[in-house]
């Protein structure tokens, strides 16, 4: 959800809450203002009333202009005064209204009366509906005012953030680059800017400095392993030397060599892993690629009698060129280590996946142990057991997804996109 | 022919020398970025090797140096680095080759003979070992007039084995040039023996003299003896 409308969310939720709560007590406060002076009028009634019973001999009776309804019962004992509220039936619109009562007790010419005095109280329902509607409108008028607040805000105010998170989001370590911005009016956005800043400055220097050691590392094993090998063939032209320092020599360059190929191995999985070979925008057509590494291969799969059945498209993936190389090449060539004499390789490339299936022995390990560097299954020695650490490496930088499948001797590998 | 090698790796430096002496090639050595540039300005070289990490100095720089006062002289760069930015850049400046540390001397010694084909008589050069003559732009091999047919690798590993001449070729320097990357797939050697049978028989079928002997436990040897 947009931070605005959350935003928008909790102002409406407590803008409600205190509007409800606000006309609440406007409406307890008004109504205990209308009660007093209806109370204040009812007692001076009374007074009036009262004087009018004692002077009951010495007056002339006339009707008290009381306005409101008065009723007078003979009762034998005085009881205690009160005042009190009812509804009573109004004969002329046919309908209960609220009234306020005093009622009192008051001796004339011997005799105890009860006095009710009534007074009609419609202004407090005006009152109400009065409340209602205006709270009403200034949620109405609170609601527009606060969406229109709100989108004003997300373009103005808070367009550096937007800006900010924009360009987080376009952000790419293997571009070396430190984010940079304007100077901004709001305090916490230039802090989040500056934050950023030193951030992604932070991130392009460790970044450098991993490419750097990663390079130099590579440059510092690879050169003493440059002089061991070329001292050992400068060794085998000496001919005085017998036939057994000939084979100790000889299994000396192997290991030299060996140790030089894993070195680049690792290093090439390394690189891959710290994102240095940024795929393109065109798909890479893999087709050409296929049919060059089949040619390449061509002499160890007849010496093999491994028969080749291809069913291409002219498709591909998004990839850097080097890297569709690598996994179309050591795809194949598993396909083809792990094969046995007279077996057979399928390779179907379709719009959105390439699937390499070989015949082979069944396997030994759990299939999802094979992309753990170092794994071998079989016990070649040449095999560096470096092979589908690649290429899962390869589909998980680029975002593909690599899946093992084993049907009786089928072996299939597919990288789907 | 006249080699220079920019290297700053003293024990290297010194082994590729001795190994190009024997070829009956002058190599010189220049350790550093100057003194290359030094050299480079006073003598005239057939082909320069370039490690482009040098200590004082960018060896793509002396590329760049080399290239436009010598255009005619063939580059080889050689380097620990394999990152792909450098290769592309090292070609684009128009070095003849790419080499990556570690690598075989024999691999070394064949590029740099095929760089001074390139660059001398415009690659028209036939190569002669023999009885064997090879018109390496038609890729054509023949025996006393006599043509032999070989298949790429061959004919690849006919040319390796010429250019190393008399030289002891082990067989991981054979595989990786033969296979390149691909080298480790080669479970045992017996695959390189195969091409090797191939081959001698092809040549002695058209009475070539055997010029390819093996080494026990090492790899093979081609001379005229």
């Amino acid at each position: 959800m947009k931070l605005l409308v959350q935003i928008l969310r909790y102002q409406l939720v407590t803008s409600m809450l205190v509007l409800f709560l606000g006309a609440g007590l406007f409406y307890v406060s008004v109504r205990y203002l209308i009660d007093r002076e209806v109370n204040k009028e009812l007692f001076q009634s009374q007074v009036k009333v009262r004087w009018q019973l004692r002077h009951l001999e010495t007056l002339p009776v006339y009707i008290l202009q009381l306005g409101d309804s008065l009723q007078m019962e003979e009762v034998r004992y005085p009881g205690k005064m009160l005042v009190r509220e009812t509804f009573m039936l109004n004969l002329a619109e046919n309908e209960y209204q609220p009234y306020r009562q005093l009622v009192f007790y008051e001796r004339a010419l011997g005799q105890w009366y009860r006095v009710t005095i009534s007074k009609l109280l419609l202004q407090r329902q005006r009152l109400m509906e009065a409340v209602v509607m205006t709270v009403t409108f200034i949620v109405a008028l609170l609601l527009v005012s606060l969406l229109l607040l709100n989108s004003w805000l997300s373009r103005r105010l808070w367009k550096p953030f937007y800006k900010t998170l924009g360009k987080l989001d376009q952000y790419q370590i293997q571009q070396h680059e430190t984010l940079r911005f304007e100077r901004e009016q709001t305090l916490e956005f230039d802090q989040l800017n500056q934050a950023v800043t030193q951030l992604t400055s932070r991130i392009a220097t460790a970044y450098q400095n991993l490419k750097e050691f990663t390079e130099n590392a590579s440059h510092e094993i690879q050169t003493p392993l440059a002089v061991i090998l070329s001292k050992i063939e400068g060794l085998f032209q000496d001919e005085t030397l017998t036939e057994s320092q000939l084979v100790t020599l000889s299994s000396v360059s192997e290991a030299a060599n060996r140790l030089g190929r894993l070195n680049q191995a690792l290093l090439l999985l390394t690189k891959i892993e710290n994102r240095q070979f940024l795929a393109g925008t065109e798909p890479v057509n893999l087709v050409p690629i296929i049919n060059g590494k089949l040619r390449d291969l061509e002499d160890l799969i007849v010496k093999r009698e491994i028969s080749i059945q291809t069913e291409l498209q002219p498709v591909g993936l998004v990839i850097h060129p080097a890297l569709a190389e690598i996994l179309v090449n050591n795809l194949l060539t598993n396909a083809i280590r792990h094969n046995v004499e007279k077996g057979k390789i399928i390779i179907i490339l379709r719009e959105r996946f390439l699937s390499v299936r070989n015949t082979g022995k069944t396997l030994n390990a759990n299939p999802e142990q094979l992309f753990e560097r170092f794994r071998k299954e079989s016990t070649l020695s040449a095999s560096l057991g470096l092979g589908l650490a690649l290429v899962k490496t390869i589909c998980e930088v680029n975002g593909q997804t690599l899946k093992y499948d084993i049907d009786n001797e089928w072996h299939s590998l597919t990288v789907s996109w | 022919m006249k080699l220079l090698l920019i290297e700053d790796e003293k024990a290297l430096a010194t082994s590729i020398q001795n190994y190009f002496q024997r070829e009956n090639f002058i190599c010189e050595w220049a350790a550093d970025y100057e003194t290359a540039i030094e050299k480079i300005n006073i003598y005239q070289y057939d082909c320069v090797l370039v490690d482009i990490m040098l200590p004082d100095g960018d060896g793509l720089n002396a590329v760049k140096e080399l290239k436009r006062k010598f255009p005619q002289t063939g580059i080889i760069i050689i380097s620990a680095k394999n990152s792909l930015d450098d290769r592309i850049e090292g070609l684009n400046l128009g070095s003849d080759d790419y080499l990556t540390k570690p690598f075989h001397l024999s691999e070394l010694n064949a590029r740099v003979q095929a760089v001074i084909r390139r660059r001398s008589f415009q690659g028209n050069q036939q190569i002669r070992f023999g009885k064997i003559v090879i018109e390496p732009q038609e890729h054509f091999v023949s025996v006393e007039g006599q043509e032999i047919i070989l298949t790429r690798k061959e004919y690849d590993l006919l040319i390796y084995l010429i250019a190393n001449k008399n030289r002891v070729l082990t067989k991981e320097s054979i595989a990786e040039h033969l296979w390149g990357d691909d080298a480790d797939l080669m479970d045992n050697f017996d695959f390189i023996y195969t091409h090797i049978k191939n081959l001698r028989k092809k040549l002695m079928d058209k009475d070539c003299p055997d010029y390819l002997r093996s080494i026990y436990g090492v790899g093979y040897k081609f001379s005229e003896q």
